[in-house]
């Protein structure tokens, strides 16, 4: 279970928290002005990387409110938690490689 | 000494010989004393058959004295609370224990699977993959063989009596572990006032300690324990737990311990209600942890070494120095390192004769050597035990000259008998929880075992678990462990001095990963290197044959590792085999990955408190209490308990439906509706903010209006709906459905707060404020005109889709005018502390005209007959609100979430499925709900699926069963004919129609 | 909405289980005629915070997961949220003045006392019994008197303030869960 530091109320454990996906991926302004295809990379297309990688939390049952995490996905190890009107660190560069195995 | 207990020495030991008790296995009484484990007692006893092994049905004996111990898997306790998979080595003796070897069958003596021995060869690596796959045929005949053969234990089939609880606690230094190397980093961060956490398996503190005869600073070393201990247990910030397993490393730091609380026959005693915790589970946070978990003896690999009367030397020194049990009285002991010479040393000091120490290293060992040779114990350097003999118990070691060519056929030159084996192949350490954290391992080529290599999370590893193995070195590296962890912390490390300990220099270990046979390595009698698994050398060998060369493959293919044992007693043995059959160094060949649990755990503790009455919350309303009085079945919704329906006279279902239904088109009806989500919006920007999640026009509503709404996800697939209302300029008051009411609040916040965090706008819930009595039927307005209402109530003054505040019985409530049956209607929301009240004047103004309490079945019914969907039953997160005819909803002159993916080519198909009614050609069936459409009967399978039902109802409005339903392209296909497939039952022709079978205009709610 | 007081109805019965599970360690008590506020606004506007604190007769707890004490308990919620806790007679009243005094302002008041139940938690074993079910670090130090947390209490989602060093607490709950989290808590506070 991670541990997630709320920007607002500090480190909390992962069940207080629910899980936003992807940070970073504005709502295109005009969606008509969009052909199908951006409109589909927009809606279903995610960077899905190995290593940090910046997503959106959401402090359900502390304080409501959302902030972007940078966890590193291999590791999961968190870099910092961000309020979403904070400027945000250019990210840390990507963790260890380590193969993973199956049971 | 008790009568029967041949094997228990007259003095010494941890056991309570003022304590004598009485326990059974497989169904024959003995006794023993409390401080015994069940394996010492039966030791004591001279039990040394114990089970049958897993695959081979090979006769089994105790080899370990702890979590390693393979082959001696109980089955404790009778009925519902008897425990499967435990390991004798860890079941505390109490009085009145019942176990039971779970792998004998029907009996440890007579063993049918026996015969299966000599079929080795068929049930040979990959037994499960292939023995048990052709001919398919045979697969029922397999399943039964395999489900009586195999599996460690029978899970009780009633529910667990015993009480478990969870406890979270936080620590800056978790140790693992009670031995010297744990009590002195929990020492040294304890005393920097660090809030420490240390937890050991054992019943006590002491580790290695507590089997052997050691020493520090002059004293016996389990005197400096109880001293460590003590002190430990005075700081305020300190925690023991005795009893302990840290069983799981998770991500940051958060480790799980299981417990072991009670004394089974104690629990008993309490009745249910003061049943005492069985089992704990803690759920640690820790800032730093300390891994100190000591080393597992290996075994040594050669012919027959399962034999009943092989075990490990150091837990042949347990029993000794513990508990005061001899398990033979003539021992050959074989090693290829030091510390075996001790055990020796103990077996020849409980007066046990010593025939031999059999060292496979030319040189024999360091100083202890002497001190052997002191004692007249004659010692064969340069030679091994090749194989043994005897069946049921060793009776005799063949020893052949050790020649250091692993595969080469040897000759035994002597034979020497002995009715003990102790054998010793080195040390490796419980490298588990620090693999479990993502620690990385690395091959030691001067000890011979996998070291705990860098870490990933806040933690270090000391003691025999880091290689230490000495009790001097053991000492230091705790102390080494514990000061580095509370600088880590920022706190200042005690000054402490490591204690004396007088031990001589040993001589290096030296590898022997498998004793050569009189045979060649494939043909030889079987040599063991996972004995819970029955996995062979000649295994490995074959799974490299056959072409595997990964470890992890192996492991899956041999099973090596699999069970309680998760590679604590053969690991190290397989990879090194695996190695030397590939030509290749150890460390390129590579160790498993440890994953949690380090050992088997109770599914009770995992659920703790969660079950029964806790199993989930239940969320009650306010009127919770009166629908309960009337009898009301509930029906759960989320976690909400809702009357399903109110029963007169013993009616069913049906029938309360059926009459519920008519009072509500007849006359009038009361739901409790308050498990809708409410939201309280507020602010300038409040319409704006509403313009862009709804699909309607929400800025031409007029204060007052109330208008249905849709959301729509991003994708444009109908998310949740209900009723929403403009209460004043910069105020709105939604409504949710009642599973969705977390998420929308949730969802509409992140849209507030990621992507328009300029609007100002307030989201409150107000879901558990607010109270809503529905109430429906042509009588409604009567009912609440006579209740006593301050503002007009007739059409022209409140029409509908209105919402008005008002006095009612002299109740501050709201009142909106909408309406899911299609009948006049009033849902009431007033404060949910006066709800009962309101409820109750309605229900006796109400008598007048029969005003019928309904639940969430009638519901269903009055909405389906008129074709409102429900979101989550008649949609499924695929489905658009074009697929639901409710093009009229959607805005064309604004943007909305969602808006942009209905124009995708996907949603714009034409065979995309939409929202029908269905009616049952033949008049009075209620077709399944889930039921399947296709186009016709007879056809060949697979069969073509064009649509399914999703809400099926007996209509008693209409006189016959009605239904919704998703069919392909099906708005244009009304008066067609369909067949639902409902599995097992004979296709029931169907006509599609309009979802609308009620009252289609409309007129019924607008009166 | 609704001026008026809402009242515990129904709410007494399940606090039976739990009230009569109090034990030495141990103490458990409905706390009855609550009335509760709840407040949006955003901090950073002065004047906002001010006509606010005027009308409160005391300040806006503006540090995470502190309330403030004094006529009324005022709870941080998020950075833009608080409850206000008062009697259950003043709450319509006290929102009637809030909402005058917030006019124009960017801010909402809510009644929102028919929707909470209040416990207050007791005793040397207090701790013991949150523990298990609530992640929090509640050790003193970490926990004292004057801080607050909504947070997780076994499957429920509660308002947790530690108010003195007794330690004495106040749990704040969703009234549809008070059912689910008394029968929680007569089962924790067994030893
Ligand atoms: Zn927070």
């Amino acid at each position: 279970m991670l541990l997630i530091e709320c920007p607002w109320c500090g480190p909390r454990a992962e069940t207080e928290f629910s899980y936003g996906g992807e940070a970073g991926i504005p709502r295109p302004a005009d969606p008509d002005a969009l052909s199908d295809a951006e409109w589909a990379d927009y809606l279903f297309y995610r960077s899905n990387p190995r290593g940090a990688h910046r997503e959106l939390w959401n402090h359900a049952q502390g304080c409501r409110r959302w902030f972007v995490v940078e966890r590193d996905t291999v590791t999961n190890r968190i870099a910092g938690s961000f309020r979403l009107d904070e400027t945000v660190p250019v990210p840390a560069s990507a963790a260890e490689k380590q193969p993973e195995q199956g049971d | 000494m008790a009568a029967g207990q041949a094997n228990r020495l007259p003095r010494g030991g941890r056991i309570d010989r003022s304590r004598p008790l009485r326990f059974s296995f497989d169904g024959k009484s003995y006794a023993g004393y409390a401080g015994d484990t069940l394996a010492s007692a039966l030791l004591a006893n001279g039990v040394s058959l114990l089970g049958r092994s897993f695959k081979l049905r090979r006769p089994r004996g105790i080899v370990g004295g702890g979590a390693e111990e393979p082959n001696a898997v109980m089955q404790v306790g009778e009925g519902a609370a008897a425990r499967p998979n435990l390991l004798a080595t860890q079941v505390e003796l109490e009085p009145g224990l019942a176990a039971r070897a779970t792998r004998g069958w029907p009996s440890t003596r007579f063993d049918i699977g026996a015969a299966l021995d000599s079929f080795g060869r068929i049930l040979g690596a990959g037994f499960y993959y292939k023995t048990f796959k052709y001919p398919r045929a045979w697969w029922k005949l397999y399943e039964h063989f395999i489900r009586r053969a195999a599996g460690f234990g029978k899970a009780p089939d009633s529910p667990d009596p015993d009480r478990y609880e969870h406890r979270n606690a936080h620590c800056d230094v978790l140790v693992a572990g009670g031995g010297p190397a744990g009590l002195m980093a929990a020492l040294t961060a304890a005393r920097a006032g660090a809030r420490v956490i240390l937890a050991d398996d054992d019943v006590e503190f002491g580790g290695s300690l507590l089997a052997g005869g050691d020493a520090i600073d002059g004293a016996p070393a389990m005197d400096w324990v109880a001293g460590a201990v003590a002190e430990l247990r005075e700081m305020p910030d300190c925690r023991l737990l005795s009893r302990g397993t840290v069983f799981g490393y998770h991500d940051h730091n958060f480790l799980t311990i299981v417990q072991r609380c009670v004394q089974e026959a104690d629990a008993a005693a309490q009745g249910p209600a003061r049943r005492p915790v069985a089992e704990r589970l803690w759920r640690v946070r820790a800032k730093r942890v300390v891994l100190a978990q000591g080393a597992f003896e290996r075994p040594l690999v050669f012919c027959n070494n399962d034999r009943p009367g092989v075990m490990l030397a150091s837990a042949v020194s347990g029993y000794i120095h513990r508990h005061a049990v001899l398990p033979g009285r003539r021992a050959v002991v074989f090693t290829n390192n030091d510390s075996a010479y001790r055990t020796a040393i103990d077996l020849a000091g409980a007066g046990a004769e010593v025939a031999a120490i059999v060292d496979s290293r030319p040189g024999g060992a360091g100083a202890i050597g002497q001190r052997v040779k002191e004692l007249g114990i004659p010692v064969l350097a340069g030679h091994v035990v090749s194989d043994v003999s005897g069946r049921r118990r060793v009776r005799g070691a063949g020893i052949a000259r050790w020649t250091g060519e692993p595969w080469s056929a040897v000759e035994i030159t002597l034979r020497i008998d002995c009715d003990l084996l102790a054998v010793s192949g080195g040390f490796s350490p419980a490298v588990h929880l620090h693999s479990q954290a993502g620690g990385k391992l690395e091959w030691d080529e001067s000890q011979l075992c996998f070291l705990p290599g860098e870490a990933r999370q806040p933690h270090d590893s000391a003691g025999a678990g880091n290689g230490k193995l000495s009790l001097g070195d053991c000492l230091a590296d705790g102390l080494r462990a514990g000061k580095a962890a509370v600088e880590a912390l920022g706190l200042n490390p005690p000054e402490i001095e490591i204690p004396a300990t007088n031990e001589s220099p040993a001589a290096p270990i030296k590898a022997l990963w498998r004793v050569p046979a009189a045979k060649d390595a494939d043909r030889c009698p079987k040599q063991f290197i996972d004995f819970q698994n029955d996995t062979t050398v000649a295994d490995i060998r074959l799974a490299v044959r056959e072409g595997y060369r990964n470890v992890e493959h192996v492991k899956r293919y041999t099973a090596l590792g699999f069970g309680t044992d998760q590679g604590k007693l053969g690991n190290i043995n397989g990879m090194a085999v695996l190695a030397e059959t590939l030509g290749k160094p150890i460390p390129e060949v590579g160790t498993t990955t440890f994953r949690p649990a380090y050992t088997p755990v109770r599914f009770g503790a995992g659920a703790g408190e969660s079950v029964g009455a806790l199993y989930d919350p239940v969320r009650k309303t306010a009127l919770h209490q009166w629908h309960e009085a009337a009898g009301a079945p509930m029906e759960v919704v989320g976690q909400w308990h809702r009357p399903r329906y109110f029963p007169r006279n013993g009616e069913d279902l049906h029938a309360a439906v059926a009459r519920e239904c008519l009072a509500v088109r007849n006359s009038v009806g009361i739901m409790d509706a308050s498990t809708l989500g409410k939201i309280d919006v507020r602010g300038p920007d409040a319409v704006n903010f509403l313009e862009r999640v709804y699909t309607h026009n929400v800025d031409r509503m007029k204060p007052g209006r109330c208008a249905y709404g849709i959301l729509l996800g991003e994708d444009g697939m109908v998310m949740d709906d209900g009723v929403m209302a403009r209460l004043a300029e910069d105020r709105f008051y939604l409504t949710t459905t009642t599973g969705g009411a977390a998420q929308v609040l949730d969802w509409l916040e992140k849209w507030l707060q990621t992507e328009w965090p300029e609007l100002e706008v307030w989201l409150t819930s107000l879901t558990e404020q607010f109270s809503t009595l529905a109430v429906a039927g042509p009588n409604s307005r009567a009912l609440l005109e006579k209740l006593g209402c301050d503002i007009p109530l007739d059409r022209e003054s409140f029409p509908f889709m209105h919402v008005r505040t008002a006095n009612l019985a002299g109740m501050p409530v709201s009142l909106f005018r909408v309406s899911f049956s299609g009948e006049l209607a009033f849902e009431i929301n007033i404060a949910s502390g006066l709800a009962p009240d309101l409820w109750r004047k309605l229900m006796d103004v109400g008598r007048e005209f029969e005003l019928t309490p309904y639940g969430t079945e009638t519901m269903h019914v009055l909405r389906a007959e008129k074709g409102f969907v429900i979101v989550g039953q008649d949609t499924d997160g695929s489905v658009t609100p074009v697929d639901l005819g409710m093009n009229w909803l959607l805005s064309k002159e604004k943007d909305f979430l969602g808006k942009r993916s209905l124009a995708r080519p996907d949603c714009l198909r034409a065979d995309r499925k939409q929202l029908v009614g269905l009616l049952s050609r033949a008049g009075c069936t209620v077709i399944p709900e889930g039921a399947q459409l296709i186009e016709r009967t007879g056809q060949r399978a697979p069969v073509p699926m064009c649509g399914h039902v999703t809400s099926s109802y007996h209509s008693a409005s209409l006189g016959h069963p009605i239904a919704l339903a998703l069919v392909a392209g099906g708005r244009g296909r009304r008066g067609e004919t369909l067949f639902a497939a409902p599995p097992g039952r004979e296709p029931i022709a169907v006509e599609i129609v309009s979802p609308a079978f009620y009252d289609p205009k409309g007129g019924r709610q607008h009166v | 909405m609704s001026e008026r007081i809402a009242r515990p109805h129904g709410l007494e019965a399940f606090f039976g289980a739990a009230e009569s599970a109090s034990r030495d360690g141990v103490e458990i008590a409905l706390l009855k005629n609550r009335g509760f506020l709840n407040l949006r606004l955003d901090p950073r506007r002065e004047r906002t915070v001010k006509a606010a604190e005027e009308v409160l007769g005391q300040d806006l707890p503006l540090a995470a997961n502190s309330f403030s004490g004094g006529k009324r308990r005022v709870y941080w919620l998020g950075p833009d949220e608080w409850l206000l806790e008062t009697g259950a007679e003043e709450a319509g009243a006290l929102r009637g003045e809030l909402e005058a005094a917030l006019a124009g302002h960017h801010a909402a008041v809510n009644d929102v006392s028919g929707g909470q139940a209040t416990l207050r938690l007791g005793g040397p074993e207090a701790r013991t019994m949150l523990s298990k079910g609530c992640t929090l670090d509640l050790h003193p130090r970490e926990f004292a008197p004057g801080q607050c947390a909504r947070t997780g209490l076994a499957r429920a989602t509660v308002l947790l303030a530690c108010i003195d060093e007794a330690p004495t607490f106040t749990l704040i709950v969703a009234r549809s869960f008070a059912d689910y989290l008394c029968r929680w808590l007569a089962n924790a506070a067994r030893p």
